[in-house]
């Protein structure tokens, strides 16, 4: 590959990858006055034309369907037409692989913003006790920090992303600081009273959707499409809440199309810059600056440490522990459905709200894990309301009720009269589940992929069986019906195929020595002081709350720290 | 050429975009429009003058047209699959897609041939309840369909299925090629149908909206707590 000339400019600091973690690099560096190149894999985001917010099917002559009714054959996109996702488990010429004996499906974005674009937007901070899982019960690895290390750091990420919530006083679910939330919809309240009578905890969502207004951003009008982009940002996205207002600083130049294919280093043991394939001219170029952050997502930054390969590292950057790509995770998932009597003929009403379900159910069993089978928490995220209809939206109740007359009468008594629960669990880091490159296979950049291997343990499986036993309950306790799994369906989706939750964290755990991880508590490698990894491979656990939160502010730390280190003249 | 995104080109654009959502400084005011470029988007689009088929033959197209009529009909709610411009979805997605336009070639083929079989009538020129009598027979031999591959996979995954290699399942009646039709036509339809603004009325949804408050009605809530366990 043609290699052009190095460009001349040093920047105080490289990030790569534009999500959660790059865009709070960037909005805090550039804040503090440093000069930051930003690397993203995909292109520009051009909200215009991105964000199907507000569209509806007959906008489209294929309603949704795709160009040639792609999504007939299960080559739509992941989350339909709609969904503003740009990426997927499959890209076209960059493939990677899986060992033999192990599933796992790897989600990639390529787009400024990545997958906080599409994302769920759930904000969960982490307990006191995720953070010392291994003195909890002996299991997996704890982490360098505490919830008091990080706390003000979701201080700030909430304040600044804004989250909606409300105080609970949740042990397992700390408080933050957040926008009013919206009041439960009917189908909520009716499971919230199934959660009372069940002793299971219920309580207003935390999504990072902003109910009045902040920083130029509007309240939400609620729209319900924030899967689909919010042309108001008033869902948080980091291209539309960090990294935008951080180019209007005039410190931040943005590299598009730029694929990552190493960190390079000097004799000195220091990081000096990135070398990156320009997708559109498919030439090999240099970014030269004084600090390497990446952020290109757990397993995409792992790949990129683990590509950097130097006399002086044989195996990689940050690997001298051997750790890197080990204990990767995923969120253990398992869904369950049921009719609900209760909710037939009901008045209809706009149940669109700010974009999700306006309760969850965070773990309510925190202390009582020396009465299960089981040794970590889940939480419960419930669906159900009058959703717009789109393409495949009445496939299975049209086969269940023949065709005409009657099965139009129907599906217009069902609409809206089904309710759904998913459980989100922690799963426990083991040997089996990891990554590591494939000698044999390279992307079309000519950089080599990674391979996976992956395994849930009887821990996850038998998490997995008790979310079942509890959605039935609730489901029941509504007066509701269990759409049941049969026997060979429980053997076969009873339990989530591992990545498609697209929680993978872990590959360059954080942890207190040299010796048994890849990073410490600022996210900074133990073997490199001027490399730092800000995304979800830092993660030395995988509690049930979802990563992203946690992501914004363990980068935000990470920035504080780096910004007085170079101060100090420590990096 | 550089990468970097000139700045103003952003700004301009992210300016240009808000201004049009009407919602840079925010207000009861700019949710109206909002709620004005929801409305507009949401319009269907008007068509001029008749539709010009591209993917099928005229005998063909009717019996589609046909078809949607059956399979969702007009009621005291609603318009049918033919008013809510099912044969033109089916038919654009036919033009683009050459697997699509041959399930419906071959589909169609087979339910004509199968009709004159029964009827020595294809299924457009049948009369209405030899039509309904013949989906009558796919919706049913369906379900049969459904029934015996459900079976077959339990049956699969036991320990007896591996040594008793003379059992063979049956994987279709007669009419499976006719049920593996009927089912690519009824889900083409009823997408078309309840994706347009004529399904949406017919289902009374009523999101998509701008609104400066979410509110849930008393009366929904009352509703549903009346007539579930906890009253």
């Amino acid at each position: 590959m043609a290699q052009n000339a190095i460009s001349q400019e040093i920047f105080d600091a490289v990030v790569v990858g534009s999500g959660a973690g790059g865009g709070t690099a960037v909005h805090v560096l550039t804040a503090k006055g440093l000069k930051v190149a930003l690397l993203e894999a995909g292109p520009m985001l051009d909200v215009g034309t991105e964000f199907k917010e507000h569209k509806v099917p007959t906008d489209y002559d294929h309603r949704g369907a795709e160009e040639g009714g792609k999504a007939y054959f299960g080559k739509g996109k992941p989350f339909g037409f709609f969904s503003t996702t740009s990426g997927g488990w499959e890209l076209e010429g960059e493939p990677y692989t899986v060992g033999e004996g192990s599933q796992f499906q790897w989600f990639r974005s390529r787009i400024l913003g990545g997958r906080t674009n599409h994302y769920g937007r759930m904000s969960f901070r982490f307990a006191e006790y995720d953070f010392k899982p291994y003195d909890k019960d002996g299991l997996g690895f704890n982490w360098p920090i505490s919830y008091q290390d990080i706390s003000p750091y979701y201080d700030k990420a909430e304040e600044f992303i804004g989250v909606a919530g409300t105080i609970e006083n949740v042990p397992s679910c700390p408080d933050g600081k957040f926008h009013a939330a919206p009041p439960p919809k009917v189908h909520e309240a009716l499971v919230k009273k199934a959660c009372d009578k069940l002793g299971v905890i219920c309580i207003a969502n935390r999504r990072a959707v902003i109910t009045k207004n902040l920083n130029g951003r509007a309240a939400c009008h609620y729209c319900g499409q924030c899967g689909r982009g919010c042309q108001s940002a008033s869902a948080y996205s980091s291209a539309q809440v960090q990294v935008f207002p951080a180019m209007k600083t005039g410190r931040l130049k943005v590299f598009d199309l730029a694929m990552v294919r190493e960190v390079l280093t000097d004799e000195n043991g220091k990081a000096t810059g990135v070398l990156y394939v320009d997708k559109q001219t498919r030439t090999e170029k240099i970014i030269k600056a004084k600090v390497v952050i990446l952020a290109a997502s757990a397993c995409e930054s792992t790949r990129i440490l683990l590509n950097s390969k130097s006399k002086e590292f044989p195996n990689g950057l940050g690997n001298g522990s051997g750790l890197l790509g080990r204990y990767l995770m995923d969120t253990v998932g398992f869904g369950l459905s049921g009719t609900v009597p209760a909710l037939e003929g009901m008045p209809h009403y706009n149940t669109d709200g700010y974009g999700g379900a306006h309760l969850f159910m965070p773990w309510w069993l925190w202390d009582k894990h020396n009465k299960l089978d089981f040794p970590r928490g889940y939480h419960i995220e419930i669906g159900g309301g009058y959703s717009m209809p789109g393409v495949g939206s009445y496939h299975s109740a049209a086969r269940r009720h023949g065709y005409g007359a009657n099965m139009k009468t129907k599906i217009r008594e069902g609409y809206g009269n089904t309710i759904a629960f998913a459980g989100r669990g922690e799963m426990i880091p083991n040997i089996h589940s990891y990554c590591e490159l494939d000698p044999n296979v390279v992307d079309r950049w000519g950089i080599p992929v990674l391979k996976f291997h992956f395994k849930w343990t009887d821990y996850e499986w038998k998490q997995a069986r008790h979310m079942e036993k509890t959605f039935a309950e609730i489901i029941t306790a509504m007066g509701g019906k269990v759409a049941g799994l049969s026997a060979s369906q429980r053997e076969s989706q009873g339990i989530s195929i591992p990545g498609t939750i697209i929680h993978e964290v872990g590959g360059a755990r954080m942890g207190k020595s040299a010796k048994d991880s890849v990073l410490n508590g600022y996210c900074q490698t133990h073997e490199m002081k001027n490399l730092f990894v800000m995304d979800g491979a830092s993660f030395a656990s995988n509690p049930d709350k979802n990563p992203t939160l946690t992501i914004n502010a363990l980068a935000w730390r990470a920035c504080d720290y780096l910004a007085e280190e170079m101060k100090k003249g420590n990096v | 050429m550089s990468n970097f995104v000139p700045l103003e080109t952003i700004d301009r654009r992210a300016l240009i975009r808000s201004l049009a959502l009407g919602l840079t400084a925010m207000g009861a005011m700019d949710v109206e429009a909002a709620q004005h470029v929801h409305v507009e988007t949401g319009a269907e689009k008007a068509k001029n003058g008749i539709y010009k088929v591209k993917a099928f033959t005229a005998g063909e197209y009717t019996t589609i047209q046909h078809l949607a009529v059956l399979i969702v009909p007009a009621d005291s709610v609603s318009g049918s699959a033919l008013d809510a411009g099912a044969p033109e979805f089916i038919d654009t997605l036919a033009s683009q897609n050459v697997q699509i336009a041959n399930i419906f070639h071959g589909g169609l083929a087979w339910l004509d041939a199968e009709m004159r079989k029964r009827y020595q009538a294809t299924f457009a020129a049948a009369k209405p309840e030899q039509q309904t009598r013949m989906l009558d027979a796919l919706v049913e031999a369906g379900r049969e369909l459904a029934e015996r591959q459900s079976e077959e996979l339990v049956y699969q995954k036991s320990p007896i299925y591996r040594d008793f290699t003379g059992y063979t399942v049956r994987r279709a009646n007669e009419l499976g090629a006719g049920v593996a039709f009927f089912d690519w036509v009824r889900k083409m339809t009823v997408d078309a149908f309840y994706t347009s603004p004529i399904g949406f009325k017919d289902l009374n949804y009523i999101g998509n909206q701008a609104l400066g408050k979410y509110t849930v009605p008393t009366e929904a809530m009352e509703y549903v707590m009346k007539r579930s366990p906890f009253a």
